[in-house]
């Protein structure tokens, strides 16, 4: 019986969404192929996790566990997952786009001489029985079907949000499999600080604010965050205000910073270039809000305000909190 | 100590991207080719080493021959030599590939000690080939640096890379290969005297003779799309229609926004 495989992603004890994620895009393919969906463990400690995984869908869970994998060495994970690839033979591997398997997921493809596709934001069978993806290239100027040639595993990362968990129920046989990890004298972690973020990271964010060179400082973008509090939503900005200094390079959205697609993206002061409408274009519902009547950005959005944005944003965030 | 660069020549951001007549590739005739925007950190992290401690720097890319100005303009922000990859039989290969023929040559170019990358290539939207090339090489990598501080008596570098929720800090031993995260340092201007200098610096130019495909199980006529794991089947231009519901809340700011409010409450049902 072939198998799909799906990467558990944890966060300190929790299972990530994206795992969930990541099974929902298993079990679209399963109805095509009919294959087992089965998630797969790599690292030092799985903990109790197999219900929440079966509730999700997976019908097997290999467990990877080595003390060896306690901190993150991309080149030791390939090690281990690679291993067990060989041992079982899944016809497909499926992660989450995080940036952990971005790191180790390409070391794996060539010591398994797979073929490896980031970021799909579809996934599918094709007539071939091969997996095939589409995935946006050009930043968000063109969406891509790439199809995987006849040689397996076939490995893919999913977009975080892409795909929607489906919630059923099941407790799936758990495996365990043991590694042999050799010590690797040439990668050592010294410190891992985590740094508490006040709003969502963009890539996962479901809804973003964001503000461009309307903004003028960067004192002023206390009111995108006082906007992007009211509805649970990460804030972002234009090349021009990253550019300015008036924000950190990590909330640049656009070609050259990050490629989002959230539910909502609210883009202030932000006349919307080429650049910028290429790395947020895909969102779903867009809202612009600029005092220039003749803003490109009025041409590419679902809602708009023409207005000064220093009288609308306040006011727009006292609305939204009064509806509750 | 010596420093290799890769870099990609990718479209201008500025440029409008339309299918070609096969529908799986994209029409390059009025387009305008630039080094990939995240490659000038990578380059400028490298000079600024040579600058500190006499590294020589190469600068690597493989692609077609408009590729050479991408890699003209790194060596004129301070690369020392240059080593392009070009045929048309690697005009198709995926990363998979990529990754095979690019560690293969720095493997044959041989006493590398740091390699520097983008965090991400602009067309592609990927950023798997430089850690395919430190796997075919068999040296570790750290990806995302925000800040990068190397050793030369210890041959050792100490990485502050960008992890989810929060950075950690790896040290990795020669030869290493490390993406760069965009901010790490700001990328100079190329100068007119530097521009003219790259024109001569030296250059060599490989083709599938160069490559030892039977070293990395790719062999000759395979070299291209055949040596490959996925192709692209098709591209498509998103089109997206959009409400444009635009509302003038130049007189009555707070008016709009109440509007405003309940239709994506009420409409877009989105908050």
């Amino acid at each position: 019986m072939s198998e799909i495989w799906v990467l558990v992603d944890k966060a300190q004890d929790v299972v990530r969404n994206v795992t969930y994620e990541g099974l929902a895009a298993a079990l679209k393919l399963k109805e095509k192929n009919g294959a087992t969906v089965c998630a797969i463990y790599v690292g030092d400690n799985a903990g109790a996790i197999e219900a929440d995984l079966g509730k999700y869908g997976a019908e097997k869970f290999y467990k990877v566990e080595n003390p060896a994998l306690s901190d993150f060495n991309p080149s030791l994970y390939a090690t281990a997952l690679s291993e067990v690839i060989k041992k079982h033979n899944p016809d497909i591997v499926i992660g989450g786009n995080t940036l952990k398997n971005q790191d180790y997921l390409p070391r794996v493809a060539s010591r398994t001489s797979a073929g490896l596709s980031l970021d799909s934001i579809d996934v599918d069978i094709n007539s071939s029985s091969a997996l095939e993806i589409k995935k946006y290239k050009y930043s968000g100027k063109s969406i891509a079907t790439i199809a995987f040639h006849d040689v397996k595993p076939m490995i893919a990362t999913v977009r975080l949000n892409a795909f929607k968990p489906i919630e059923g129920s099941g407790s799936p046989e758990v495996i365990a499999e043991s590694v042999e990890l050799p010590a690797d004298e040439n990668y050592k972690v010294v410190e891992t600080k985590i740094i508490p973020k006040e709003r969502p990271e963009l890539t996962e964010a479901d809804k973003i604010v964001s503000g461009g060179r309307g903004m003028a400082n960067g004192e002023n973008f206390q009111i995108v965050y006082d906007l992007a509090d009211s509805i649970g939503a990460g804030a972002g900005a234009s090349r021009a205000a990253v550019d300015s200094g008036w924000v950190p390079y990590e909330m640049q959205v656009g070609q050259t910073g990050k490629v989002v697609s959230p539910n909502l993206y609210v883009a202030v002061g932000i006349s919307g270039s080429v650049q910028h409408y290429a790395g947020m274009g895909s969102s779903k519902v867009i809202v612009a809000i600029n005092k220039d009547p003749d803003a490109p950005i009025f041409q590419k959005c679902d809602y708009g305000i023409c207005g000064d944005l220093f009288d609308i944003l306040p006011a727009l965030t006292d609305e939204i909190k009064k509806l509750g | 100590m010596k420093i290799l660069v890769i870099v990609r020549q990718t479209p201008d951001t500025e440029a409008k991207i339309q299918a070609n007549s096969d529908g799986n590739g994209i029409k390059t005739d009025d387009i305008k080719w630039i080094l990939n925007p995240f490659d000038e950190y990578a380059v400028e992290e490298a000079v600024q080493i040579k600058e500190k401690t006499g590294a020589e720097v190469v600068i690597l890319t493989v692609g077609a021959d408009r590729s050479v100005d991408a890699l003209r303009q790194a060596l004129a922000m301070g690369g020392d030599s240059g080593v392009h990859i070009k045929d048309e039989s690697f005009a198709d290969m995926d990363p998979y590939a990529l990754g095979k023929v690019i560690g293969s040559k720095i493997k044959a170019l041989g006493d590398i000690d740091l390699i520097f990358a983008g965090k991400k290539w602009i067309d592609e939207e990927s950023s798997q080939v430089p850690i395919q090339v430190a796997e075919e090489i068999g040296i570790p990598q750290a990806t995302l640096a925000s800040k990068v501080e190397v050793d030369d008596a210890s041959k050792t570098v100490k990485v502050t890379s960008v992890i989810e929720g929060g950075e950690e800090v790896r040290e990795l031993k020669f030869p290493a290969l490390i993406t760069v995260e965009q901010g790490i340092n700001e990328p100079r201007y190329a100068s007119l005297p530097g521009i003219m200098k790259a024109k001569k610096k030296p250059c060599e130019e490989v083709g599938p003779d160069g490559i030892n495909g039977d070293e990395i199980g790719i062999s000759g006529e395979a070299l291209g799309a055949a040596g490959s794991r996925i192709s692209v089947n098709s591209i498509e231009i998103p089109t997206i229609s959009r409400s444009l519901k635009v509302l003038d809340g130049r007189a009555e700011a707070v008016q709009a926004s109440a509007d405003l409010a309940k239709l994506l409450r009420e409409e877009a049902k989105i908050i």
